[in-house]
């Protein structure tokens, strides 16, 4: 019961991200279409996956990766944000 | 008296889960890259990005979408019943999906032959990621394929769904990226 919820309520989003693109709202699209993506990732990490009844040790292991991948994309943001780019003699542009 | 590595069959269990969530966390960082160039080469490129996703097959891509969720949906009953039918069931959607993805593909060569400048990494970017993400569904295919004829282990089921869900999850992300851009226009 509560995996076919979890079904219906993935379909529900999956309607909800494809309608809003249909709908001008300029960064919102994105903002939206993300946020759907990240809601759709957690009904699926908590029920099909279990984390919801998981114990703290598989709670850590599936938030440890996350954590990374966000110190990464910081580490490299700051590097884009705050360098030239000095493309070398060679490199089309 | 022999000695094992668990001292009983919930710590076997426990630690197969446990695995499985640690190597996940490695994929996580293995298609992290590949995310982090897709958000660098779309803000550098906005309107070639939104322009090139006009070329993408969004009736085929929210199949594609709705069948791999449904997937995970007799996945995760299959967790929970331990049925074989439901297994195969399973590795069927997940070649499903791989069909009309390969049918995408060869129709978008054309398109992607083509495209230069910004659409060019987008289509890049594109084939890459959705690439990598029907290598690891083949994967899975095989994986679940192989329990529905001689799964012998709960804890074999529960990790593999896991496998499962996590490429899932990915193609979730992947979705909107590809398909979704600016579909108002």
């Amino acid at each position: 019961m509560r995996l076919a919820l979890t079904w219906v309520g993935l379909m529900l989003l999956l309607a909800l991200t494809l309608a809003s693109s249909y709908v001008p709202l300029g960064t919102w699209n994105t903002v939206i279409n993300t946020a759907v993506s990240c809601a759709k990732g957690l009904l699926i990490a908590l029920f099909f996956m279990d984390l919801a009844r998981a114990g703290a040790l598989l709670r850590l292991a599936a938030i440890v990766g996350l954590l990374w991948l966000g110190l990464l994309f910081g580490l490299s943001s700051a590097d884009y944000a705050t360098r030239d780019v000095s493309p070398a003699p060679w490199t089309a542009r | 008296m022999p000695t094992t590595q668990f001292d009983n069959a919930l710590e076997r269990r426990e630690s197969a889960t446990f695995g499985m969530w640690a190597f996940l966390a490695t994929e996580v960082l293995f298609f992290g890259p590949l995310f982090f160039g897709y958000v660098h080469s779309r803000l550098t490129h906005p309107q070639a990005f939104a322009s090139a996703s006009h070329h993408m097959h969004v009736v085929l891509g929210t199949l594609n979408t709705a069948v791999l969720l449904t997937s995970s949906l007799t996945m995760a009953l299959a967790v929970k019943t331990s049925r074989r039918s439901l297994l195969a069931a399973t590795a069927l959607l997940g070649a499903v999906f791989l069909g009309i993805k390969a049918f995408e593909w060869v129709s978008e060569l054309g398109e992607a032959a083509r495209a230069t400048g910004g659409e060019a990494q987008f289509y890049f970017l594109y084939y890459a990621m959705t690439g990598l993400h029907a290598i690891h569904l083949t994967i899975g295919v095989g994986l679940v394929g192989w329990l529905a004829a001689r799964a012998r282990r709960l804890s074999q089921i529960e990790v593999a769904g896991l496998y499962w869900h996590f490429v899932d999850v990915i193609w979730v992300f992947l979705y909107p990226m590809f398909y979704l851009l600016e579909r108002y226009r």
